[in-house]
């Protein structure tokens, strides 16, 4: 679970506040994606989350961010990090070791894990990221791609109660995104993972997300189930946000007066709707 | 014109990169290579400005083998805008980044800045602004720019909207576009399929460091072996149009199974559903 309220946060730099009065309820098990366009506070959204914000970034704080319980200006960014486990937007900047197995087994010998379990758990996080004949490549041999999924099973291994992820999918290719998407929503369900996505992949987003947070200029400028944001089609393309494209067609049907239901999020449900519209339903 | 001819790759013994790569790029095409993490579409681009050299087989520009060009005479055949601007961007000022290609090359120092002054104008820069204090999506724009301002006739770009907003997204691709339609021969990495449709007229799809699938945008992307095979997804909009071929059969050879972006499928469904149009 985290809470955040009235929160504001103003780094050391600059002379305004990068977010401001943002107030967001994520229930524990909730699969919570976050877009908007460039700047708009998005990154440092996730840094309240894990405790990055105040802890390594020092700036002024306004409000209470707590995570799983903890007010992180309270707990030691160690303390934080044994419950929320972050993969940054530069992938590159995160992994330290030069073969891949070692990166994986880095986060466990530092929790102080059991031989055996962290075994299991590295087996686990490759296979899940089907990354699993890469475990003893080096890293700079890896693609970019390559790279964001080690990232991503480094994180997975520690089995946090929260996954933080800032644009987790940026370098990878479609199917392997999707399967990212997929196995994020399966820990959130079967494990009761917290999972906050950033992303500008609209379309995985809205199939995905249980939350979905639009921020604009460093506030939340739209925040509920995709199919209730999406309605906003106009007033998100304004502040450079696109829906789906299966999206934008319903709602142009929509226009047209052909079609009078709700907002589709993704491709099987404006297929059903467009069967159901040419008669074609089998 | 671009041709591979037969190359192979690999970084070391036990992982061929490349195996066996023909292709041939003819100057003033839009080229977009598609596939999987790993499938050896940087590395295609990489020998493409001869940042790598090939094992075996042979990569020609303009019929003369990448290896037998200097450096600086590839420079002035290909531009290549990296995946992350970051790692091309190394002046204190957007106007330096600009003159740093120009002066490498040996331009003469008033062409060089009449140059760059014609290309801030064009891209709405502050030539005295810090690269490194400005955002992602106009480092990436800057990065673009030191290469148009090379005036070179190919450019080679490794997913150049990684990481961009829809708004940075749709500057650079337009951007891109225009150059093309200046007669700029671009090839492109890209795994965003929206992207490859709305851009490209020519996709190559490789797979385990192979080339499976080459031909026009829509007769690639609506391919079902290719697809399968590469693990691709195409755009959404064929997505809908394939799958309503595909379960009905009464669909067959109607512009709802066959439209390819979203303007043809919203006037198709519009023709057979009888709405207003527009």
């Amino acid at each position: 679970m985290i809470e955040i309220n009235n929160f504001s946060f103003r780094y050391r730099e600059s002379s305004e506040p990068t977010v401001r009065d943002i107030n967001l309820q994520i229930p524990q098990g909730c699969f919570c994606g976050i877009t908007g366009a460039a700047g708009s506070g998005k990154s440092t959204l996730t840094y309240a989350m894990n405790g990055i914000v105040p802890h390594w970034y020092p700036g002024d704080f306004y409000g209470q961010v707590k995570v799983c319980g903890m007010d992180t200006c309270d707990v030691a960014l160690t303390d934080i990090s044994r419950v929320v486990g972050s993969v940054c937007q530069d992938v590159e900047s995160q992994i330290i070791n030069n073969i891949v197995e070692d990166e994986m087994l880095y986060g466990l010998e530092n929790f102080g894990f059991p031989q055996s379990e962290m075994e299991r758990r590295v087996d686990q996080a490759l296979a899940d990221m089907g990354i699993a004949d890469l475990r003893q490549r080096t890293v700079d041999s890896l693609s970019g791609g390559q790279l964001q999924k080690l990232a991503i099973a480094s994180v997975l291994a520690l089995e946090p109660q929260v996954l933080v992820l800032d644009e987790p999918t940026a370098e990878l290719d479609p199917a392997s995104s999707r399967t990212v998407f997929e196995l994020l929503a399966r820990y959130a369900r079967e494990h009761g993972t917290t999972v906050v996505v950033v992303e500008q992949k609209i379309a995985l987003l809205s199939e995905f997300s249980d939350l979905l947070v639009v921020c604009e200029a460093g506030a939340i400028r739209f925040a509920g189930p995709p199919r209730e944001v999406l309605q906003h089609a106009d007033e998100l393309l304004a502040i450079g946000v696109n829906c789906p494209r299966s999206t934008t067609l319903m709602n142009s049907l929509a226009r047209a007066g052909v079609y009078a239901g709700g907002t589709c999020c993704k491709v099987d449900e404006a297929l059903g709707v467009l069967e159901a519209l040419l008669g074609v339903v089998a | 014109m671009i041709e591979f001819r037969d190359v192979h790759v690999s970084y070391d013994a036990a992982t061929p990169v490349l195996r066996g790569v023909n292709l041939r790029i003819e100057q003033g095409e839009f080229v977009a290579f598609v596939g999987t993490n790993g499938a050896g579409k940087s590395t295609t681009m990489r020998l493409i400005n001869g940042l790598l050299k090939p094992d075996a087989g042979q990569v020609t520009i303009d019929g003369v083998p990448t290896g037998e060009l200097a450096t600086s005479q590839l420079a002035r055949r290909v531009g290549f805008l990296f995946q992350n601007p970051d790692n091309q961007i190394c002046c204190s000022t957007v106007g330096e980044e600009l003159l740093f290609g120009l002066r490498a090359l040996g331009v003469d120092e008033a062409e060089a800045h009449k140059r760059v002054a014609r290309i801030v104008a064009r891209f709405g820069f502050d030539a005295n602004a810090d690269p490194f204090l400005l955002n992602r999506g106009t480092r990436q724009l800057l990065a673009l720019a030191s290469i148009v301002v090379l005036g070179v006739p190919v450019i080679v770009l490794d997913e150049p909207t990684t990481g961009l907003d829809y708004r940075e997204c749709t500057q650079v691709m337009d951007l891109i576009a225009q150059l093309h339609a200046d007669g700029t021969t671009v090839v492109m990495v890209c795994h965003d399929m929206e992207i490859v449709a709305d851009y490209a007229h020519r996709v190559v799809v490789m797979h385990e460091g192979r080339v499976i699938d080459d031909g026009p945008t829509f007769d690639v992307l609506r391919n079902p072996a290719t697809l399968a095979q590469a693990s691709l997804l195409p755009s959404q909009i064929v997505q809908l149009s394939l799958e309503l071929a595909a379960r009905h059969a009464e669909l067959a050879g109607s512009p709802v199974a066959a439209a390819n972006d979203l303007d043809q499928m919203v006037h198709a469904c519009l023709a057979q559903l009888g709405g207003a149009d527009g």
